[in-house]
């Protein structure tokens, strides 16, 4: 008995080491192969290993002519814009269905979830036409309405999620104890909120920041994002341009991925 | 329960661009608009729909779908069993899995492409050790029909989201059902049928059935790893849509009511769920 327990003690830590080195292979690889692929000179197969380096790739990058920087302007702006029209609307619309009970709440959640959940090629197809009704269609405009429509579903289901902790009566003592309405929002409930107000920012941003359907179909290739230059890349078979993309792409997910963990844990709906 | 008009009009607001976008598809479908001559009436609706082509492409993007999120969530599992202590490699280990969460889907399918290719790294490393002679052996992984690198590509971006949900329901009540389980005489393992295995089963479900719908619709990772026969859902709606005959592009409309349906039914299915499992869990 006490044999076979400590052979089972000393097998575990050898198994979880080696699924740990695993787990690192797994996840760390891709990270790794993009940063090499990006400096990589005429890296072809059969080579295990760039025949040499080049920072050639980061260096058009940051040229002025350089149309993955003006890719990179527009993602920002579009994730910017879209994270902060979403939140706007997110916020009372999840404060909203969060008062309500029974199956009104339900059907509520289910009408959120329905712009997430439905194919964005889909959607897209659909709203292509609308959009070319108003005049919308390849313009900057269009494409942020699009972005903004799957964004403000998944919020409010985000917001649904933060306001069913949240306890109101904070707010009523507060009114009761002579607070104006504006002084109750700035004082009781913005700072209460600040937390999930930043999460839901950061959501909004990678919402609209890893889009590509909606922005392929809405903007008719006139708006190019991106994911879209990433894509015209892989398309033209060249990686290194591709590499530099992918990884513009990943850095800022990176940095708001502390937020978004937390935020993803909060919402429950879908895999970003 | 009193039923409230205020969170209903919310959620009309909400779903409006799913209904415009329905309406507009389908008299796109039915030819009121766009049909080049094509007479206002069910026939093209008809037609695409008889195609064993959209069909296929349906039935593929399902099977993708339902295998990529059950073997996510296979993985899922055991990784939040093996790593749920607070030891410096259980910690490590669940920092590791949020690495994929920064990628989004197109970055992933692009490392998808580059590393399960037929020229691509992993072949690369299978010739350089001797596995294989040439990259003609190496197994067909980007573009197979059954979808082997899109499959591998979804778990590997969607396992994380996963994980992250198990650690919620694992860590918050679910802690203190297992300690009340252990200090009254439960062996290890029935706590893990008894108590983790249902709370992970119950609050995994919902997200479940919304990252196979994510996945179903995952346009940018097929695009760049799917095969070209069977032609998934969401490939085929986007080629009809730009198809270079303009009378054929109102086929689109059809696959797109089709996907939106899908769409509906995973909402339905998603709500139908999650109201269960809140019902059990209250009582």
């Amino acid at each position: 008995m006490v044999d076979s327990l400590r052979a089972r003690a000393t097998i575990n830590p050898m198994l979880r080491a080696a699924s740990l080195f695993l787990l690192a292979v797994w996840t760390l690889s891709p990270l790794v192969y993009l940063i090499v692929l990006s400096f990589s000179y005429n890296w072809h197969a059969p080579a295990l290993l760039p025949p040499s380096w080049t920072t050639e790739q980061w260096r058009q990058f940051v040229s002025s002519a350089s149309a993955q920087r003006e890719a990179l302007f527009t993602s920002v702006a579009l994730a910017a814009l879209t994270a902060v029209f979403a939140c706007l609307f997110a916020l009372p619309f999840g404060r909203l269905i969060a008062k309500s009970t029974g199956w009104s709440r339900r059907l509520a959640a289910a009408m959120a979830f329905a712009p997430v959940a439905v194919p964005p090629i889909a959607l897209a197809t659909g709203l292509h036409f609308a959009l070319l009704t108003f005049g919308l269609a390849g313009h900057f405009g269009g494409v942020l309405l699009a972005h903004i429509i799957p964004a403000v579903g998944y919020l409010t289901l985000f917001f649904l999620g933060a306001f069913s902790a949240y306890d109101v009566r904070i707010e009523e003592e507060a009114r009761t104890l002579g607070a104006t309405r504006f002084v109750v929002w700035q004082r009781v409930t913005l700072p209460l909120l600040r937390a999930p107000i930043a999460d839901a920012l950061a959501l909004g941003f990678l919402i609209s920041w890893a889009q590509v359907p909606l922005t392929l179909l809405i903007g008719g290739g006139l708006v190019r994002t991106l994911p879209l230059d990433l894509f015209a890349a892989v398309r033209a078979g060249d990686d290194a341009r591709a590499a530099s993309a992918a990884l513009l792409l990943i850095v800022p997910a990176l940095i708001a991925i502390a937020g978004v963990r937390a935020a993803v844990r909060r919402t429950g709906v879908v895999g970003l | 329960m009193k039923h409230s008009p205020r969170a209903l009009a919310v959620g009309a607001v909400l779903v409006l661009p799913v209904i415009v976008g329905f309406a507009y598809a389908l008299l796109g479908a039915t030819d009121v608009f766009g049909g080049f001559g094509q007479p206002a009436g069910a026939a093209r609706l008809q037609r695409v729909l008889s195609e064993p082509a959209v069909w296929r492409g349906t039935v593929w993007a399902l099977w993708v779908a339902t295998m990529s999120t059950t073997l996510a969530a296979v993985l899922a599992v055991a990784l939040s069993l093996a790593y749920a202590g607070t030891s410096r490699t259980d910690r490590l280990a669940r920092a590791l899995m949020n690495v994929p969460l920064a990628f989004p889907h197109i970055v992933a399918a692009t490392v998808g492409l580059l590393i399960l290719g037929q020229s691509g790294m992993l072949a690369r490393m299978f010739m350089f050790s001797g596995v294989i002679a040439s990259a003609a052996q190496m197994p067909e992984l980007v573009a197979d029909r059954f979808g082997i690198g899109v499959i591998l590509t979804l778990v590997w971006k969607e396992a994380p989201f996963l994980l992250l949900i198990n650690a919620a329901i694992l860590g918050g009540h679910g802690a203190g059902y297992k300690e009340v389980a252990r200090t009254h005489g439960a062996s290890r393992w029935q706590v893990l049928q008894r108590v983790t295995w249902p709370l992970l089963w119950r609050g995994l479900s919902p997200a479940l059935v919304a990252v196979a719908a994510f996945s179903f619709g995952s346009y940018e990772t097929m695009v760049l790893l799917a095969p070209s026969n069977p032609l998934a859902l969401p490939l085929l709606t986007a080629e009809r849509y730009v198809d270079p005959a303009l009378a054929g592009r109102n086929d689109a409309f059809v696959l797109a009511l089709l996907g939106i349906v899908i769409g509906l039914i995973a909402v339905a299915l998603h709500e139908n769920i999650r109201a269960r499992v809140d019902d059990t869990s209250h009582a």
